[in-house]
């Protein structure tokens, strides 16, 4: 039984793949309190799309990935703030049209080029077949990002709840606006190799959301997503092993069952506390009319 | 010239020209709707929801486009309930339902692998189509674009104001309701021309760049019907030639046309913008 349980463990592809998915989900849980909070999510999911041409051009000058996936996730930020500031359509609109116009040119460049990249690997990541070298520069990367959000994380936090006293406070906002993009990106880029582009953006998303629903507090609200994030990938690593599919997708089903009872939970104690206070009411009613 | 005109000779090329264009002009007309309203993440929300759908239906040996609208539907209104009953911001809702949506729709694949082509629901493949699926993309689009044709000037007054559709005797909330069923439907036959991934290029780009065009609403309609017809038509035709994949040709040269208005467009666009600004410093140091 505890043979059977411990199996995964004695893989050595399964031990990378632990301690790669953990590497990931710490900065981008952080990052995701940040969205959440915001309403970014959409910056995300831009970014993760608009990577794709990035990385096959990188692939076919025979750079390494990550730089070519950087360059074209801050292009798309770039591009998509130059247009909204010199025309009338809204940034949603704007994202969405830059993000689908660039993942339609990597598509295009990546049948042209015929190389032996899987487009479901970067689709969807390979979290299973990573190699040393990829994982190295996760980790960097993952480093990077961790330690510019705890240097600055009060700066963001304070961006997000108030732009206007961060602007008198001396902190540079449009700066800001674009670093948190790089950051965005970074994350992404990190993620790539091992959950792919589109589920990364549920890492994204879906540990905030999580901690947004029970945290009071913004210290709480990253520990709790921090909690789901790591726990869930590992969970999903360890599910996937026994029950043979993607990694991935198992990783954000189980953050959305973690999603699902927190939220029916929290359905359930807001209606005990309404009952509680209607119960109150109606003592406190009843006490005062004379029988 | 003849080398030019070697698509037409194939009988797969001419339907598949056909039925892009068709489905082009459907996405196009809702994408006049969807700018109004800045809707555009919902498309791309509802698109990669209907993946599990998609995924069970093939299975079961249904037709797809039933587990798609199911799917699609049952993602809708989980959007609506986690935003009424939680402080989430309706962005958060959207990201949160679709990326589990589309997670769960790869999770099923991969547990069968073999029976559904996981690049065709993601990519789409207008060449490859089967006839039983045209004719459903076909009724799919016919459907929407009667009911847009009909009722565009209700829309446009319930996306305007709603207050006053309701005085003037529409039900807003059955034509937003309408408006929903074919918006996911529409996505649902995009999806077979450009894939799961780039239909919120087909349905966001069109509008967007025949706003920059015109300020006048039913100019708006044509601008962006005639864009999604000669892109789609174009794209076909072209896929032909470079051997790629049809839907990102399609979404491509929609982009380029995005951005040509852009830049050149005679009221909106960056130039005039520019010669504007210039002229108003002029008048004001004169």
């Amino acid at each position: 039984m505890l043979d059977t349980l411990m199996l995964p463990f004695q893989f050595s592809f399964m031990n990378k793949a632990f301690i790669i998915v953990t590497l990931i989900s710490i900065p981008m849980a952080i990052l995701s309190c940040y969205i959440v909070l915001k309403g970014w999510s959409l910056m995300g999911d831009a970014i993760a799309h608009a990577v794709l041409p990035g990385v096959v051009i990188a692939h076919l000058l025979a750079l390494p990935l990550a730089i070519g996936a950087f360059i074209a996730g801050l292009c798309c930020a770039l591009t998509t703030g130059y247009i909204k500031e010199n025309c009338r359509i809204r940034e949603d609109t704007v994202m969405g049209i830059v993000f689908s116009g660039m993942f339609a040119v990597g598509l295009i460049l990546f049948h042209q080029a015929n190389s032996e990249l899987h487009l479901t690997h970067l689709l969807l990541g390979d979290v299973l077949g990573i190699s040393n070298s990829s994982m190295i520069e996760t980790g960097i990367i993952s480093v990077f990002v961790l330690l510019i959000l705890l240097i600055r994380g009060r700066d963001l936090m304070l961006l997000i709840f108030d732009p206007q006293l961060a602007q008198v406070l001396g902190i540079n906002v449009s700066f800001w606006h674009y670093g948190i993009q790089v950051l965005l990106a970074l994350s992404i880029v990190a993620a790539l190799q091992a959950v792919g582009m589109i589920l990364s953006i549920s890492l994204l998303i879906t540990p905030g959301a999580c901690a947004l629903l029970i945290s009071k507090r913004f210290g709480d609200m990253v520990i709790v997503s921090l909690c789901v994030a790591i726990s869930c990938s590992v969970l999903g690593i360890y599910t996937s092993f026994y029950i043979d599919s993607a990694p991935a997708a198992t990783i954000v089903l189980y953050m959305a069952v973690v999603f699902c009872s927190i939220f029916c939970y929290k359905i359930y104690a807001d209606r005990q506390i309404i009952q509680k206070h209607q119960k109150k009411t109606l003592d406190i009613f009843s006490a005062s009319t004379p029988s | 010239m003849e080398y030019l005109l070697e698509p037409f000779g194939y009988e797969y090329m001419v339907n598949a020209m056909l039925i892009s264009a068709l489905i082009g002009v459907v996405c196009a007309f809702l994408s006049a709707f969807l700018m109004l309203r800045g809707w555009s993440l919902i498309a791309d929300a509802l698109s990669h929801a209907t993946v599990p759908g998609v995924a069970i239906a093939y299975m079961a040996g249904l037709p797809f486009s039933i587990g798609a609208f199911v799917s699609g539907g049952f993602a809708a209104v989980s959007i609506l309930f986690i935003k009424r009953r939680s402080l989430l911001k309706e962005d958060v809702a959207i990201g949160l339902i679709f990326t589990t949506f589309f997670a769960l729709g790869l999770f099923l694949l991969s547990l069968s692998p073999s029976t559904v082509d996981l690049q065709r629901i993601l990519m789409g493949n207008i060449l490859a189509i089967a006839p039983w699926d045209a004719l459903q993309m076909v009724i799919i689009s016919i459907a929407t674009l009667l009911f847009l044709t009909i009722y565009w000037k209700d829309l446009l007054l319930v996306f305007f104001d709603e207050q006053q559709a309701w005085m003037a005797g529409i039900s807003p909330i059955k034509l937003q309701i309408l408006f929903f069923a074919c918006l996911s439907a529409t996505t649902l036959a995009a999806m077979q021309t450009v894939g799961a991934l780039l239909v919120i290029a087909v349905v966001v780009t069109p509008g967007a760049t025949a706003y920059l065009l015109s300020d006048k609403f039913n100019h708006i309609i044509i601008i962006s019907i005639c864009i999604g017809l000669f892109s789609a038509l174009l794209g076909t035709y072209l896929s032909y030639f470079i051997d790629g994949v049809t839907g990102a040709i399609i979404v491509c040269l929609q982009t380029l046309c995005f951005l040509v208005a852009f830049i050149f467009a005679p009221k909106q666009g960056l130039f005039s913008n520019i010669k504007r600004r210039k002229a108003a410093l002029r008048n004001h140091y004169a």
